[in-house]
């Protein structure tokens, strides 16, 4: 059976997407859950301006030349997880509970007739069509020196 | 989205209007060149199931059929690369994985949306005269706006997104179903293995194309719905069913665009179940230009099922004796046409005699390079319009049959014509 990829009530939720070169990461191990990032500022002309920590980082608003759908896996297969692509595969081919014996084109329809059922279900969940990228090396802040000097 | 907080949480520290004020100034930025609004980003929570979200990147029409609320559908069979289907188009589906982060921001603010006036066009802003600029910036100074902050929390965060690209649909698994099931007639219903009957839904559901797709590609296999399971007919069945329907025509001195539905299921009666003659005539005809209510049938339809009759696999035949042979049998007023054979046989003219062959697009290798083989080893070189019914399922809309000929061949002009050898 077809995964199925509900669109309803799509069309209202528009996300933003924040693109940033290579990765965040932070020293210690811990989690980093609902921590702070950093605080996102635009300036007059609109360019964003990300300071995370001590660097600030000048980006753009880019719309995105092909926009992205937001998948949220709304329904599981019995606690059958989603991983990545083949696994989008497999889930897709649940539906032939096969014994290891030689598989050909046949198995996989004539296994059709064993409905065993496909549950999950995606829901798009909103539509990113603009996004900011920082591509530009973040610049580290100076502290003021002191006045006394 | 409102920052959710947790209240019993106190370890995760929470952005204050202090804080963003004291930033502010640590990083020299000029407040009064900043828009009113500072937006404090934190990392998703941990309820966030990152494994359910997806990026699927879309093209236009994918786009639109979202905003129209249409349903999408994953389609794919064990061995199968999964494919995306619109309710018209069928899609590749890949994953590009990027070095970048893509942060998912639900609600985020752009520009536009934190500033209270409109946005000052870098270009005049950069190039326009000191002059113009310091008026703006004095009057901006005059209404101090108080800065407002918001937090918004990232959803998830992505190094991943899913690319598609629009393909053909692969008919080859419905064309192979329908075959094991040959329909020839109802005292032959007994060798038919029921198990290996499907509906129109269940070939939907596992046939990588899309419903419009799925549509057409019946008609093209000339399958129709009979007992609630969708057949083909045996080629000798379906021949000889449609020189019945056919018959009619001067039996009734018809004119060809003259023939009549109901009259003809009724003759029929008795030879074959109602719902095959019926579904027979409508894959065969097409209403009548000049008379109301009346069909005409396709000639390229009738000269193939004939042809398909004569050309048995493994067979060759002269090629005049065989264009009169079809010509023979077909009803008066139609006339063969070379191009009819499409997918069925081939002219070969490298013989003495030219001739012409069976050569059953069907039943050729689903795989390219094996296709290859198999064309060149049938015949050594192939004009480009020769070779096309054979590659043409392997075109996508950017891979035109030119494109993997030029891949897959090996070309070579001989008096004037292109032809296409083995590339080894």
């Amino acid at each position: 059976m077809p995964i199925i990829v509900k669109t309803h009530n799509a069309g209202s939720g528009e996300w933003a997407i924040i693109e940033l070169q290579g990765d965040l990461e932070v020293r210690s191990n811990q989690s980093m859950n609902d921590q702070f990032i950093g605080d996102l500022y635009y300036n007059k002309y609109g360019q964003p301006i990300l300071i995370i920590g001590h660097h600030i980082l000048q980006g753009r608003e880019q719309k995105l030349e092909k926009p992205f759908a937001v998948l949220e896996k709304s329904k599981t297969n019995e606690g059958h997880q989603l991983l990545n692509t083949t696994d989008a595969m497999l889930e897709a081919s649940t539906m032939n509970v096969t014994e290891g014996a030689e598989r050909t084109l046949l198995d996989d329809t004539v296994a059709l007739e064993h409905k065993s059922r496909q549950r999950t279900e995606y829901t798009v969940r909103a539509i990113c069509s603009k996004k900011l990228i920082f591509k530009s090396r973040p610049k580290p802040i100076i502290a003021n020196v002191a006045k006394t000097v | 989205m409102d920052m959710e907080v947790d209240e019993n949480a106190p370890q995760h520290y929470v952005r204050t209007a202090e804080d963003v004020k004291a930033i502010v100034r640590h990083a020299k930025m000029d407040e009064r060149q900043l828009t009113q609004l500072t937006q404090a980003l934190y990392y998703p929570s941990a309820n966030v199931v990152s494994d359910n979200l997806r990026l699927l990147e879309l093209d236009e029409h994918m786009l639109q059929q979202i905003r129209t609320g249409q349903t999408l559908h994953f389609k794919g069979g064990l061995h199968e690369k999964v494919v995306l289907c619109t309710d018209e188009r069928t899609y590749d589906v890949k994953g590009a994985e990027i070095s970048n982060s893509l942060l998912l921001v639900p609600d985020l603010k752009f520009a536009a949306a934190t500033s209270t006036s409109p946005l000052k066009s870098p270009r005049t802003g950069n190039a326009n005269t000191s002059l113009e600029r310091s008026l703006n910036d004095s009057a901006d100074d005059d209404l101090e706006v108080p800065r407002t902050l918001e937090q918004r929390q990232v959803l998830t965060i992505f190094h991943e997104y899913f690319e598609c690209r629009e393909i053909r649909p692969r008919y080859r698994k419905l064309g192979e179903l329908l075959q094991l099931t040959r329909y020839s007639g109802p005292e032959n219903e007994y060798c038919i293995e029921r198990k290996l009957l499907f509906s129109f839904q269940q070939l939907l559901n596992t046939v990588q194309c899309s419903r419009a797709q799925f549509v057409e590609g019946l008609h093209q296999y000339r399958a129709l719905e009979f007992d609630g399971h969708i057949r083909i007919l045996d080629y000798e069945y379906e021949y000889r069913i449609i020189t019945l329907m056919l018959g009619l025509i001067s039996e009734n001195s018809w004119a060809l665009d003259e023939v009549e539905r109901e009259e003809t299921i009724y003759a029929l009666q008795g030879i074959a179940p109602e719902p095959i003659v019926a579904g027979l005539f409508d894959i065969y005809t097409k209403p009548s230009d000049r008379c109301p209510n009346k069909f005409k049938y396709q000639e390229s339809l009738v000269a193939r099922i004939v042809a398909q009759n004569i050309l048995q696999p493994g067979l060759r035949f002269r090629n005049d004796e065989f264009m009169a042979t079809w010509q023979e049998a077909l009803p008066e007023g139609m006339s063969c046409k070379i191009e009819y054979l499409r997918g069925l046989g081939i002219l070969d003219k490298e013989g003495a005699q030219p001739c012409v062959r069976s050569l059953a697009e069907e039943q050729l290798p689903s795989n390219i390079n094996d296709r290859m083989r198999a064309l060149f080893k049938t015949k050594r070189k192939w004009t480009l319009e020769e070779m096309e019914p054979y590659i043409d399922c392997f075109t996508t809309p950017a891979l035109s049959v030119s494109t993997l000929l030029a891949k897959h061949a090996r070309s070579l002009t001989e008096a004037g014509t292109r032809y296409f050898v083995s590339k080894h």
